[in-house]
Formats: structure tokens, C-alpha cells, sequence
């Protein structure tokens, strides 16, 4: 800054200095500061006619074209002025601080100098600034612009691109078209149709200008991150007005053709929130309604109903499935029919999607279709929402009774539900015939075993008991013995053990028989007589033999003690004695 | 003294009676309740009746009932599986416990059974276990008693008649011993529940890892077979085996 400050001090006071003389050799530039693309006028200047000028050189810049000379004099009442001009045209080469260098002549004899002059050169600008250029003038006056809604949604949530032509007097444009449509990688698109261009009024950065809406997208982004929306390109025919003029003095339009981008624009696509994402979001964004509907509430068993899962609302309602039902497997379900009906404007899709079931149920009973649930995600609200249908039931009537019994021919299956057609659910049980809980349990107690072993045992006993009396009742003759043996052990005890003694053994013998008749006929002792005794047995239906044996054995004794008699006699007695009186209790 | 002690007979059994009475009349009222449409009243009437330590298949046929009625799969299931466990052969019982599995989501076929299966099974559940045991007994006794007849009588032709009769007896004796021993080591073993989530994942292995094999809905009668920390292997009754998660599944052993 002081530099020029400085510079333009000297160059002041050279200028004084020449006018003093009268004579002036200056450098004019047409701008300090410039774009690398675009291009400087220097004009040297004199006041008087000189020769042998040195241009500078330049360095830094290149001559685009020059030295162009031009020289004018002209005389206004008697007073001559001159100027003699060089003039080149530079273009920068680099970027920087120039300096444009002296320059010189000689004028009289005398060498004059320019001032040096400092040009800063900037970056490239976008348009070169030539207002002379028809370029620059379309430039200034023509713009392609790509208009978007949101360039940061999210991921899903619809975003608008509208490509506008702002265009001004003098421009007109007759004719154009798209050299390079955008392709909206990364993005599901559509194109909203414009049938015919029409141009407004509108304003742009302030000023006046006609607009004409080329183009306009709905874009719904599919990935996060930086996307870029590809330019549009467009080539269009513009009447330029020239600075001709025809014979009736209009201007002379001149055509040119012209290739207009709008630029690269970054949309930057920010992810939905992990937080509150509920567990079922299929990717639903914008805001919805949500319904499941069901036609009939009750119906007879082969006959269909539809249940109908419908969305309505704004949002990317092509891009996202709707959720799936859940129905008991009893249910015939068809593949679900899927009907959109959706328009599409610029404040992104509307209208509504639905999934239609048919179900057939083969079976009667209640069958509750759960509720659906569906969530999406709002972006103006930036939270999820999750709406649930209602909780029904289909009342199936009149049909057959699913079969889940383990019968598993499928014969068994048709027999069971051609005959339980009619089949309906049954009513509650009125008897109680309640019990108590903890049963006793009977299985493998010690009770249980015991019931179990005892009539085992008791088995076991009686066999044995059958078998012990049976082998009795069988020995015929030991049974006889042993019933002799206890009668005379009774009785005839007592002459057994005097079977030496004769007297004292039929004495004895006597005794015993009459003993054995007192204690088995219960008579008194003293009225024995053989008549008694005869009648008293007949009177119990003894056998006369019987009887006769008993009163010979009698008498006998009688006989006996008075006679001599042997010890096998003796012996020979009292085994009759016992016969015979076993004889007589066995009648008895 | 002595009126005293009748006194005190009869007021006992009165309480007895009284007792039962009011069980009598809490089922009554249940009924009702159900017959009037307010099917949570009759839940609630049956299951004082269950706490207060009573059951039948009655009054789980009747729970299942209501249960159906209020649209809740999973008790539905339950209780009618209860009522089968203590009447297998009750035709109400079978016809409203297949309306209620068609309530369920998940239609499990079932597994084939070959013929010889079929008919095995159809004899262990001729009777309960309760009732094999009594049916031995019985024939341990009727054959005792055969046997004692066929040793006591004379009569070759009758004594015939009740040896071969004592001989069949002996071999339903040993047969109906063996079917309820295998009866018992058969409820031992197996343990089913009635799975009460609304929706599991069965798992291939007892960790995340493994794969999902498919999935069970509320009311399906699953077969308990291991355990391992929070995981449960289960088979249903197609043959499908698996492992769930923390699942609630109420078991249908025991009388709770």
C-alpha cells in the first residue's frame, strides 16, 4: 500500500515536472488488479511526436497483440494538441505483484521515461470481464441456476432440484437444449414434467429478470455422506443485439451460440438417528398414516376375507415395504396383492400403498389377526413414530374343526372332517366332580406293593393248607391207626400194661369197655347189663354184628378170667377190644 | 358326655358339607359369570377354586374355555392340555382344545406315529397311572382268588375252566405290570410346556451365534429336554429340536 502510495507521489510529481516542459510521456493501464484470465490495456501516451520508443518488457505478462499506434492532432482556434498512443494488450502469465517497467522515447533529443506500474494479479475469475465482449455481456445477464430445497436431509427424506434460466434484456434465447442431463447417481429420482417452458417475471439478486424453469426433480438421497448432484448442461442459440444497424435503424440481432452449466452442487445426506430407531422401521421417512383393515368380521368357513394393510401419507412411499402380517398357520393366505397409488409433486410422493391379503380359513373357529406395526421416521419432527394396528378376530363359523389329533393317514384326516362338519365349540362342564390336588397316589407305594404281595401269600397258604389236608384225607389206614392208638391210650391203657397178668388184664379190659360206653353214651355205671347195653347201642343204630361183637368181647372177659388163657389170646382180645371200639365211635 | 361327642360328630361333618358346598357354589357362580358373557369374573371364580387346592378336568376345561373366550391363546392351550391330562378321552375337551390350537400361529403337524407306536400308546393311556395301579391289584387278586377256586374244586370241567382262566388272568397281571412301569419312566422323562412368549427364535446352538432355525408363537406345546444357563433345548411336536432363550414356558407337569 505505501508502495503505491509512493509510486503514484512520484508519478505525480513527474507529471508536474512534464507539464512543466510542456512535454508528457505517461503509462495508462485499464486496471491494477485483474484475474490471470483476463487481460490489461496499456497505453503509453505523449504529447509530442517522438521516435525511437522502447516498450517495456513485460515480463510477467504476454503480449496479446500491439503496439497499435494511434496519433491524434487536432487544432482548435490556433491552438494545436497532439497525443501519440502505444497500446498493448497484456495477459498475465502468473500471479502476483507485477510490475508493468519503463518505457522510453526521445523527444527532442531528449529521453523521456514512464513511470513503472504495479499490477496485482489475482486468481482466475469466473468470468473475464470484458464488457465490450458479447461473452461478458451474456455472462452478466444469463444464468443457469440449480435450486435445491434441503441440501442437508436425511437419508430417505425427498429433496427438490429445480434448475432455473434467469435471462435479461438485451438477451433473448431462441432456441436451446439439454446437452447433458444430470444423472442422480445415489439418488432415487423423478422428474416432474414441465409440458411447455414459460417464461415469468422473477427476480434474481435483486434485479429484474425473466425465468424460465427448465427442469425440476423430486430426489429421495439413498446413501449418507457427500453426494454430488451432476451439472446440467445446456446449450442454447441467444439473439445478441449488435451495434448495427439495419436501414430503418434497428439493430441488426447477431446469434450466438452458448454453453451454459449450472455448477456441481454437494448435498450433504446426514443418516437417521440410531437413537429410538424402533426395531421394525423398514425405511419408511415422511408422515404416514397406517391401517389394517379387514372386510369381514364373521363368515362361514371356505369363504374369503381380505385384510388390507394400507399406508397413506407423504413420503418415500415406493421405497420401503410395507410390514408383513402374521396370521395362524390354519389360515389359507395368498401372496398379498400390492397397489400403489401415488402422485408425485414437488413437495416429494403422496398417496398411498397397500398390501392386500386373501385369506381362506378352511377351519371354524376365532382367529386373531395380531396387530400390525408400523414406524416410520418424520423428519421435520427429526423422531420415529411406530403406530399398531388394532388387535381383531375373524369369527369363523360353520366349517370343520381343525384336526390335531395324531391321526396321520390323510384318509383318517378327510374321514374326520366329513364327519365333523357340524362341530361347534363345545360349552363349560357344570359338574364340578372337583378333587383334591395332592392326590394320594397309589403308583409305587408301599400300599400298593403290599395289596400286590398279599393275596400271593395268602395263595401260598391256602395251597399249602389244601395240600396238608389232602394228603390226610388220603391215608386211610394211618388215620384209622392213629384214631385206635387215642382210644386205647384212653381206655385201654391201663390192660395194656397188664397184658402178663391175666386176671388183672381182662379185669382191666372189662373196665375199659364199660368206661369207654359211660363216657361216650353218657350212662351211670350201676344199671350195666348186657340187655342195657344192647338196647342203649341198638337205640344209636349200631349194626347188630356191632353190637354182638362188643357183648361176645364181654363176656369174653368174663369167660376169660376163670380160664386159663395164653398171652397170644390175651393179645388176640384187646386188639379186638380196639377194633371194636373204634368200630362203634366211628358210628357213633 | 355322650350327646356332647354327637354334637361334636355332627358339627363337623357339617363343616365338611358346608365345605364342599362352597366350592360347589363358587363353580356355579363361575358358571354363570361365563354363561353372562363376564368370562375374566369366571376366570378369576375357577382359579379360587384351583388355589384353594381342587381340581378336575372339569374346572380346567371350563378355564380353557374362558380363556378361548378372551382371546388369550396361551392359557387357552394350557388349560385344555391340563383337562386332557386327566381326561385324555373327553370328546368336549378334544373338540374346543382344537379350536383353541387353531387360535395359535403356529400349526405344528404332527409327527407320523408308525402303527405299532399308535397302538402302544393307545393302551398306556387306556388308564392313568393311578389306575394301572389299581387294575394290577385287581388282577392280583382276581387271580388269587381263580387260583384258590381252580385248587378247591373237585369238578374236572370247572376246575379247567379256572386254571385256564387264572392263566389269562397271570398274563394281563404281568403285562399291565409291565405298561405301568413304562408308563411311569415315560412321564418321568418327558416334561411339556406350553410356550407363552408371542414370538421365539429357536436357535440351532445355545449362543447367538448359530443360526435361527425358525420361529414359535404363543400356545405351542413344546417337549423340555436340556437346559444350559439361560437357554432351554426343546423339541415340538413335528420333531423340530432347538434351543430358545429365557422363554417362558409353564410347564404342564404338576398340578399349579
Amino acid at each position: 500500500m505505501k508502495n503505491v502510495f509512493v509510486s503514484v507521489l512520484v508519478m505525480m510529481m513527474t507529471t508536474g515536472q512534464a507539464m512543466a516542459q510542456g512535454v508528457s510521456f505517461e503509462a495508462k493501464v485499464s486496471k491494477r488488479s485483474l484475474g490471470l484470465n483476463e487481460r490489461l490495456r496499456v497505453d503509453f501516451i505523449m504529447n509530442e511526436n517522438g521516435d525511437d520508443f522502447t516498450p517495456p518488457s513485460f515480463s510477467g505478462f504476454k503480449v496479446f497483440s500491439g503496439p497499435n499506434q494511434s496519433i491524434s492532432n487536432s487544432w482548435i482556434n490556433g491552438k494545436r494538441s497532439f497525443s501519440k498512443t502505444y497500446t498493448y494488450f497484456l495477459t498475465p502469465t502468473r500471479k502476483g505483484a507485477l510490475t508493468i517497467a519503463q518505457a522510453t522515447i526521445k523527444i527532442d533529443g531528449e529521453t523521456y521515461k514512464t513511470s513503472p506500474i504495479k499490477i496485482t494479479v489475482t486468481e482466475a475469475v469466473e468470468v473475464p470481464r470484458d464488457p465490450n465482449s458479447p461473452e461478458y455481456l451474456i455472462d452478466d445477464n444469463l444464468h443457469l441456476v440449480a435450486e435445491i430445497s434441503n441440501s442437508r436431509p436425511y437419508l430417505n427424506e425427498a429433496i427438490t432440484v429445480v434448475y432455473k434460466l434467469y435471462f435479461r434484456n438485451p438477451l433473448r434465447i431462441s432456441d436451446g437444449r439439454a446437452v447433458e442431463n444430470p444423472q442422480f447417481a445415489d439418488f432415487w429420482s423423478h422428474n416432474i414434467d414441465i409440458p411447455r417452458l414459460k417464461v415469468e417475471n422473477a427476480t434474481y439478486k435483486g434485479e429484474p429478470y425473466s425465468v424460465v424453469v427448465w427442469k425440476k426433480s423430486v430426489l429421495y438421497p439413498q446413501k449418507t455422506g457427500k453426494l454430488t448432484l451432476e451439472p446440467l448442461s445446456l446449450s442454447l442459440v441467444i439473439d445478441l443485439p449488435s451495434n448495427r444497424r439495419d436501414f430503418f435503424g434497428n439493430r441488426i440481432l447477431q446469434q450466438s451460440s452458448r454453453t451454459v452449466t449450472a455448477g456441481r452442487r454437494t448435498i450433504n445426506v446426514k443418516p437417521l438417528p440410531e437413537k429410538g430407531k424402533p426395531v421394525n422401521f423398514f425405511g419408511a421417512v415422511g408422515q404416514f398414516n397406517f391401517d389394517a383393515l379387514i372386510n369381514k368380521n364373521s363368515l362361514k368357513a371356505s369363504e374369503s376375507f381380505e385384510i388390507k394393510l394400507k399406508v397413506t401419507g407423504n413420503g418415500n412411499l415406493k421405497l420401503f415395504n410395507l410390514p408383513e402380517l402374521v396370521l395362524p398357520n390354519t389360515l389359507e393366505v395368498f401372496e398379498p396383492e400390492h397397489s400403489e397409488n401415488v402422485k408425485t409433486t414437488l413437495s416429494g410422493m403422496q398417496g398411498n400403498i397397500e398390501d392386500n391379503y386373501t385369506v381362506v380359513p378352511r377351519f371354524q373357529g376365532k382367529y386373531p389377526i395380531a396387530p400390525v406395526s408400523f414406524s416410520y421416521f418424520d423428519p421435520k419432527k427429526e423422531k420415529y413414530f411406530t403406530l399398531r394396528s388394532s388387535e381383531q378376530i375373524v369369527d369363523v363359523y360353520g366349517g370343520p374343526v381343525a384336526n390335531n389329533s395324531n391321526d396321520n393317514s390323510s384318509a383318517a384326516i378327510a374321514k374326520q372332517l366329513l364327519t365333523n362338519t357340524d362341530e361347534s365349540f363345545r360349552f363349560i362342564k357344570l359338574n364340578p366332580n372337583l378333587e383334591p390336588i395332592v392326590k394320594k397316589e397309589f403308583w409305587n407305594t408301599k400300599l400298593f406293593y403290599a395289596l400286590l404281595i398279599f393275596p400271593i401269600l395268602l395263595l401260598i397258604a391256602f395251597v399249602l393248607l389244601v395240600q396238608h389236608n389232602h394228603r390226610i384225607s388220603n391215608d386211610v389206614e394211618g388215620s384209622r391207626l392213629r384214631v385206635a392208638n387215642r382210644l386205647s391210650k384212653k381206655y385201654l391203657g391201663e390192660a395194656k400194661k397188664n397184658l402178663k397178668n391175666k386176671t388183672l388184664f381182662y379185669d382191666a379190659l372189662e373196665r375199659a369197655l364199660f368206661n369207654y360206653l359211660k363216657a361216650r353214651l353218657k350212662i351211670k355205671a350201676d344199671d350195666f347189663s348186657k340187655d342195657k347195653i344192647t338196647e342203649i347201642l341198638a337205640d344209636k343204630k349200631l349194626a347188630e354184628i356191632e353190637i354182638q361183637s362188643f357183648i361176645a368181647l364181654l363176656e369174653n372177659c368174663e369167660v376169660a378170667r376163670y380160664s386159663p388163657a395164653t398171652d397170644a389170646k390175651m393179645q388176640q382180645d384187646f386188639d379186638q377190644a380196639l377194633s371194636v371200639i373204634s368200630n362203634i365211635d366211628k358210628k357213633l | 358326655m355322650r350327646k356332647i361327642l354327637m354334637l361334636f360328630l355332627v358339627s363337623f361333618f357339617h363343616c365338611f358339607v358346608a365345605f364342599g358346598q362352597e366350592k360347589d357354589t363358587t363353580f356355579e357362580n363361575a358358571n354363570a359369570a361365563y354363561n353372562a358373557g363376564q368370562f375374566e369374573k369366571a376366570v378369576m371364580l375357577y382359579k379360587q377354586i384351583l388355589e384353594s387346592g381342587q381340581h378336575s378336568a372339569e374346572l380346567y376345561f371350563n378355564l380353557g374355555n374362558s380363556y378361548y373366550r378372551l382371546n388369550q391363546v396361551g392359557e387357552s392351550i394350557f388349560y385344555f392340555e391340563k383337562a386332557k391330562q386327566l381326561q385324555p378321552t373327553d370328546e368336549d375337551i378334544n373338540v374346543n382344545s382344537s379350536f383353541a390350537q387353531n387360535m395359535a400361529i403356529d400349526a405344528v403337524e404332527v409327527l407320523p406315529k408308525s402303527q405299532v407306536t399308535q397302538l402302544k400308546d393307545s393302551i398306556i393311556e387306556l388308564f392313568s397311572q393311578e389306575g394301572w395301579a389299581y387294575f394290577i391289584v385287581l388282577l392280583a387278586w382276581l387271580l388269587v382268588l381263580f387260583w384258590g377256586l381252580y385248587l378247591w374244586n373237585k369238578i374236572p370241567f370247572i376246575k379247567r375252566t379256572f386254571f385256564v382262566s387264572s392263566l389269562v388272568l397271570a398274563l394281563f397281571l404281568i403285562g399291565s405290570l409291565f405298561i405301568a412301569v413304562i408308563k411311569s419312566a415315560n412321564t418321568a422323562d418327558t416334561t411339556y410346556g406350553i410356550l407363552f412368549n408371542e414370538k421365539m427364535e429357536v436357535w440351532a446352538e445355545p449362543n447367538s451365534r448359530a443360526e435361527v432355525l425358525f420361529l414359535l408363537h404363543e400356545g405351542t406345546k413344546v417337549q423340555m429336554l436340556d437346559e444350559l444357563q439361560d437357554w432351554q433345548k426343546i423339541r415340538i411336536a413335528n420333531g423340530s429340536e432347538g434351543w430358545i432363550k429365557n422363554a417362558k414356558v409353564r410347564s404342564l407337569k404338576g398340578f399349579k
